[in-house]
C-alpha cells in the first residue's frame, strides 16, 4: 500500500534547509572578506572545448581512437562495411561458443545481424532474456578517441542493458562519429534529449582486493569494437 | 554492527599500529599509489591549472549554493524525477524506507554510496526487515565481514586476499582460493542473481548538473548501471554539496576525479542520468527519487574555512597521501570517512565534543593538501578545528586542565626575554636528572609522570641535551670580541 | 651561530635582538589562538622596524607568513603582520632567492642527504634552493634519499600526542635514510633533526644529522 501522503511530506525539509544554507552563508561575510585577502579569488567559468577543438585528421582521430582502446585491453577491428563486421562477429560467435545474442534496435546493428542464423538473435531482449544472452551487440552515437571511450544515448538506441548484461559485449562506431576529447562530446550530446547517456572505457573491472586489477566483474568482462571506416 | 569510536582513535591507533598484516596492506596502498599519481598526472597538459578551475567551480557553487541547488532540482522534476529532502540521516533513512516499502521491496541492491554509509542507511533497513545487498565488490566484502569501509574508494583495503578469501569460504561456501579472479568471479555469480530479481536499487551521486538536472555516477565494476538501470525504482542519495553548475563543468571533474581516487584517466562507466525514461517500454526504471541530505552540511557554509570541506569530490587520495593514515589505516578514525577529509569533517558532522582527537591527528605535513583535487586546504581547517576545541571547553577537562596550564605557562615564561633565559637556565639544571653521556635516553617513572612529553618522547627517541653555550652566551661573546672571524 | 656566520660570509649586517623569544608556533598549532596572537604581537613590535628578517627554521618563517590569521577582527594588526611577513625569509630562501647566491664557499666532506622539512617545502615552496646549496659544497657528495619530501613524523604536539603513530611515521624516514647509506642528514628546520637524530642516537646508529647552516658555515680545515 503506497504511503503517498508520508512520501510528499517529505518536501516539508526543504524551506528549513534552504534557510539554513542561506543563513550559512550570510554568516559567513565577514570572515569571507577577510580570508580572500590572502586568497586570491579565481574567477569561476565554465570550460568550453573550443580552444581544443580537434584539428586532427580523420584518419589520426581513428588512429587515437584505437591506440587507446588497445591500452585498455578492448579487442578492436576496423571494418569497412557491413560484411566484415559480420564476418568479425561470427568468428567471435564460433571462439567463444555463443549461443544467444541480444542486439539493440539502430539500424546498423539489425543490417549486420540479420543473416545470421545459426545462433539465436534476440531483438527488445526482456530483461531475463538478457541475463540468458552470451553477447551484446549494439552500436555507438559517439567515440572519444583520447581515451577510447564509447558513448551510448539511450533516446538514440535501446541499448542500455543489452551493452550492460551479457557478459560479452560487440560494439559498433562510425568513424566519422570520433572526436577528439571528452570536452568536445560534453558540447554535443544534450542531456536534456537523451535521459540516460552511458560512458564506456574498457571492460568492467575492480582493484578492490589488494589493489589487483581483476576484469569482469559485473559489466561485460569483454569488449569488442569495430570502427567502421568507409 | 558494531565498530571503533572516534573517541578511542588514540587506542584504535595503538592497535593498529600492532597489526602486521594491516601495516603491509597500507604499504601496498602508498607505494601503489605514488606511481600511479605520477602517471596519472603526466597525462593531462596543466594539472595544477584544472585544480585551480575545479576549486573555482566550487567556490562558486558553494557561495550560492541554494540558488544552485534550487536550479538542479528544478530542471531534474522536469524530467521526471522526484526530490525529497532530509535534515539529518534519521530522516533520510526514514524517506529511504518508505519508498522502498512502497515498492514492496524485500530486498534492494545498493551500490557504493558514501552518503548511505555515513547516515548508516543498511542498519536503517535491516532493522525494519529490508535485505541491502552491496554490489560493489569492496562494499559486499565488508558488508560480508560486518565492518564499515576503511578507506573511501577502496573500502576492502585494509584485508588481505588471504582474509577475503576465508571470509568467502565462511559466509559463502566457496573452496579456500588465493585466485583473484575467481573471488571476484564468486561476487559476480551471486550478486547476478541479486540483481535481476531487485525491485529497488540505491546509489549515490558524484555530482549533480543544475543547468540540465543531470546526475552523474562514476564505477568501474558495472554495479552501479545495473543498480540504476535494471529495478523499477531508483533511489539516489545525495549529499546537497553535490552540485555543479554547467553541464561543461563536468569536463574538469571528470578529468580529476579518477586520476587523483584510482589513477585512471577515466573509469569504465559514467552514467549521466537526466529524468525517467520518456516511453513505458523503454528501458530503466519507472520512478527515480533523489533524497538530498543536509546532515550538518548548511552548517559547514558558515565560515570560509570549514565551508571548503563541501568541496571535497571524495576521490581519497589524501588518504593515500596521509603518513597518519598509512600508519593506523581507516577503522581507527571510527567513521566512516578517515583520513584527512574525515578528521575535518567527522568532527563537523559529527560534532566536535564526539571526535575531538580527530583534528589532532595530524603532524600538519600538508602532503593532503598537495594532492587535493580540488585544493582543500586540509591544515588550514584542523588547525581552525583545533582552535574551535581549545577555546571551547570539550570535555576530557582533565587532560586539557594540564594542556591549558602547560601552554599558559609557555605563555607566560617565554614572554619576556629575562624570563625565558631563566627558564633555559633553570632547565639546563634540571636536565642532570636525566642526561647521561651527552644524551637524554628513555624517561620513566616519577620524572616521566612529572613531565609526561619527555616520556612520550624518549620511548622512541634520545633527546638532546640543551647547549652548553645558549645562542644569546654566543652572540654576546661575538659582540664583546669586537666580530672577530 | 653558523646561520650568523653564513649570513656574515655574503655580506650582510647580522643582528640579534635579544628581546625575542617565540613565533608562537607551538601554542598556534594546539589551538590556543590567544595565547599566540599573543607571541605574534611581540614578535611584531620587535622586528617590524627591521630590514630584513632570517630564520633558520623553515616552520618559524612559516609561522610569521600566517601571523595574519590571528587578528581577523583587528584590520590594522592584520596589515602590521603582513609588513613583517613580507620580509621575513627561510634562510635557504633568502640565500638562493633573495641574494641569488648558491656557492658560500663551503667545504665539508661527507655522504650528504637532504630531508625536506614539510613547512619549508609546502608553506614556503623551498625544493631547489636547499639542493642547490648542498651540492656547491666543495668534498659533499650529495644523495637524493627516496621519500625526501615525506614528513619525519614530528608534528609539534603531535610527536608527544600520538608518539606510537609519530615513531612509525619515524621508521620509514630511517628506513629511507639507512638505504641511502649516508653518513650524514641536513634539513633546514631543527625539530626534524631532533626527531631524526633523536631516533638515530637510539638505535645507535653512526649517521649524524646536520642543520644545513652547519654545512654551508664549514671551512675547508
Amino acid at each position: 500500500m503506497e504511503t503517498k501522503a508520508n512520501i510528499s511530506n517529505s518536501s516539508a525539509a526543504r524551506e528549513p534547509i534552504i534557510a539554513s544554507i542561506r543563513q550559512s552563508l550570510a554568516a559567513s561575510k565577514a570572515s569571507d572578506r577577510v580570508h580572500a585577502e590572502h586568497r586570491p579569488i579565481v574567477e569561476y567559468y565554465s570550460p568550453s572545448s573550443n580552444a581544443a577543438r580537434s584539428i586532427l585528421s580523420h584518419d589520426e582521430l581513428v588512429g587515437n581512437f584505437c591506440a587507446n582502446l588497445d591500452l585498455l585491453g578492448v579487442r578492436f577491428a576496423i571494418v569497412r562495411n557491413e560484411d566484415e563486421a559480420r564476418d568479425y562477429l561470427r568468428k567471435l560467435i564460433a571462439a567463444s561458443d555463443i549461443k544467444r545474442i541480444a542486439v539493440s534496435d539502430s539500424e546498423i546493428v539489425s543490417d549486420v545481424a540479420a543473416p545470421i542464423n545459426d545462433v539465436e538473435v534476440i531483438s527488445s531482449a526482456s530483461k531475463e532474456t538478457l541475463f540468458d544472452c552470451e553477447l551484446g551487440l549494439t552500436s555507438a552515437q559517439w567515440g572519444i578517441a583520447e581515451t577510447g571511450t564509447l558513448v551510448l544515448e539511450s533516446d538514440a538506441e535501446r541499448h542500455r542493458l543489452t551493452s550492460l548484461v551479457p557478459p560479452i559485449h560487440l560494439c559498433l562506431l562510425k568513424a566519422e562519429q570520433i572526436r577528439q576529447t571528452l570536452g568536445e562530446i560534453l558540447e554535443l550530446i544534450d542531456p536534456r534529449q537523451n535521459r540516460t547517456i552511458t560512458f564506456i572505457t574498457g571492460a568492467s573491472r575492480t582493484s578492490d582486493i589488494e589493489l589487483t586489477l581483476a576484469i569482469g566483474v559485473h559489466g561485460p568482462r569483454e569488449l569488442h569494437v569495430l570502427v567502421l571506416a568507409d | 554492527m558494531h565498530h571503533l569510536t572516534s573517541d578511542n582513535f588514540d587506542q584504535n591507533a595503538r592497535e593498529a599500529l600492532r597489526d602486521p598484516v594491516l601495516h603491509g596492506a597500507l604499504r601496498n596502498l602508498a607505494d601503489n599509489f605514488v606511481e600511479r599519481r605520477r602517471i596519472a598526472m603526466s597525462s593531462v597538459d596543466d594539472w595544477e591549472g584544472l585544480r585551480t578551475r575545479a576549486r573555482a567551480i566550487k567556490d562558486e557553487t558553494l557561495a550560492h549554493l541554494d540558488e544552485y541547488l534550487l536550479q538542479f532540482v528544478e530542471n531534474a522534476e522536469k524530467g521526471g524525477v522526484k526530490f525529497h529532502w532530509a535534515r539529518d540521516g534519521a530522516e533520510a533513512c526514514r524517506i529511504v524506507l518508505e519508498l522502498v516499502k512502497a515498492s514492496g521491496a524485500e530486498m534492494v541492491v545498493k551500490s557504493k554510496s558514501m552518503a548511505t554509509e555515513e547516515i548508516h542507511l543498511n542498519d536503517a533497513l535491516e532493522a525494519a526487515g529490508i535485505e541491502p545487498i552491496e554490489t560493489d565488490l569492496g562494499e559486499w566484502i565488508i558488508q560480508l565481514a560486518h565492518e564499515i569501509p576503511s578507506h573511501i574508494v577502496v573500502p576492502a583495503i585494509h584485508k588481505t586476499k588471504g582474509q577475503i578469501a576465508d571470509l568467502f569460504v565462511e559466509k559463502v561456501g566457496i573452496e579456500k582460493t588465493g585466485d583473484v579472479d575467481v573471488l571476484t568471479g564468486t561476487a559476480r555469480r551471486i550478486l547476478r542473481q541479486k540483481f535481476a530479481e531487485a525491485k529497488v536499487g540505491i546509489s549515490g551521486v558524484n555530482f549533480g548538473v543544475a543547468e540540465t538536472g543531470t546526475i552523474l555516477i562514476l564505477e568501474n565494476e558495472g554495479n552501479i548501471r545495473m543498480t540504476t538501470g535494471l529495478p523499477q525504482k531508483h533511489i539516489a542519495v545525495m549529499g546537497i554539496e553535490k552540485v555543479v553548475p554547467r553541464f561543461t563543468d563536468l569536463d574538469v571533474f571528470l578529468k580529476l576525479l579518477p586520476r587523483s581516487g584510482t589513477g585512471q584517466r577515466l573509469t569504465a562507466y559514467q552514467s549521466l542520468i537526466t529524468g525517467v525514461k520518456k516511453r513505458p517500454d523503454d528501458e530503466g526504471p519507472d520512478e527515480i527519487h533523489v533524497v538530498l541530505l543536509d546532515n550538518g552540511r548548511s552548517k559547514m557554509l558558515s565560515h570560509p574555512v570549514t565551508r571548503q570541506s563541501l568541496a571535497c569530490i571524495r576521490c581519497g587520495a589524501c588518504l593515500n597521501a596521509c603518513p597518519v593514515y598509512q600508519q593506523v589505516g581507516g577503522h581507527a578514525y571510527g567513521s566512516v570517512y578517515p583520513g584527512p577529509i574525515g578528521a575535518v569533517i567527522t568532527p563537523q558532522l559529527m560534532g566536535l565534543s564526539k571526535a575531538k582527537q580527530l583534528p589532532y591527528a595530524s603532524s600538519l605535513c600538508g602532503a593532503c593538501r598537495e594532492v587535493c583535487p580540488v585544493k582543500i586546504d586540509i591544515p588550514e581547517l584542523l588547525l581552525h578545528l583545533r582552535a574551535e576545541i581549545a577555546d571551547n571547553n570539550a570535555s576530557n577537562v582533565k587532560r586539557k586542565f594540564s594542556e591549558r596550564l602547560a601552554f599558559k605557562l609557555y605563555g607566560s615564561m617565554w614572554s619576556r626575554a629575562g624570563r625565558y633565559n631563566f627558564g633555559t637556565k633553570a632547565a639546563r639544571v634540571m636536565q642532570k636528572l636525566v642526561v647521561r653521556k651527552g644524551k637524554i635516553g628513555k624517561v620513566s617513572g616519577f620524572i616521566a609522570k612529572l613531565v609526561p612529553p619527555l616520556g612520550a618522547w624518549t620511548a622512541w627517541r634520545d633527546a638532546p641535551p640543551i647547549a652548553p653555550k645558549t645562542f644569546r652566551q654566543q652572540w654576546r661573546e661575538k659582540l664583546r670580541s669586537g666580530n672577530g672571524n | 651561530m653558523s646561520t650568523v656566520e653564513v649570513l656574515e660570509r655574503v655580506g650582510c649586517d647580522v643582528d640579534f635582538d635579544e628581546r625575542q623569544t617565540c613565533c608562537g608556533q607551538p601554542a598556534f598549532n594546539t589551538g590556543y589562538r590567544r595565547e599566540a596572537s599573543d607571541f605574534a604581537k611581540r614578535f611584531i613590535e620587535i622586528f617590524e622596524d627591521a630590514e630584513t628578517i632570517v630564520s633558520p627554521s623553515g616552520s618559524c618563517t612559516a609561522m610569521v607568513k600566517h601571523f595574519h590569521e590571528l587578528f581577523p577582527g583587528d584590520e590594522e594588526w592584520r596589515h602590521r603582520a603582513e609588513s613583517v611577513a613580507a620580509k621575513t625569509h627561510d634562510l635557504c630562501g633568502f640565500l638562493v632567492n633573495l641574494l641569488k647566491v648558491d656557492d658560500l664557499g663551503a667545504a665539508f666532506s661527507g655522504r650528504v642527504t637532504w630531508h625536506d622539512a614539510c613547512h619549508g617545502l609546502r608553506d614556503l615552496c623551498l625544493r631547489d634552493e636547499p639542493r642547490q646549496l648542498l651540492r656547491n659544497v666543495k668534498g659533499l657528495e650529495f644523495v637524493e634519499m627516496t621519500n625526501a619530501d615525506v614528513c619525519c613524523g614530528f608534528g609539534g604536539t603531535f610527536s608527544v600526542k600520538y608518539p606510537e603513530i609519530s615513531a612509525g611515521i619515524l621508521d620509514n624516514k630511517i628506513e629511507a635514510i639507512e638505504k641511502a647509506n649516508v653518513t650524514t642528514v641536513v634539513s633546514g628546520d631543527s625539530s626534524c633533526l631532533m626527531q631524526i637524530g633523536g631516533r638515530l642516537s637510539r638505535i645507535g646508529s653512526k649517521v649524524k644529522t646536520m642543520h644545513i647552516a652547519e654545512i654551508l658555515a664549514s671551512r675547508e680545515t
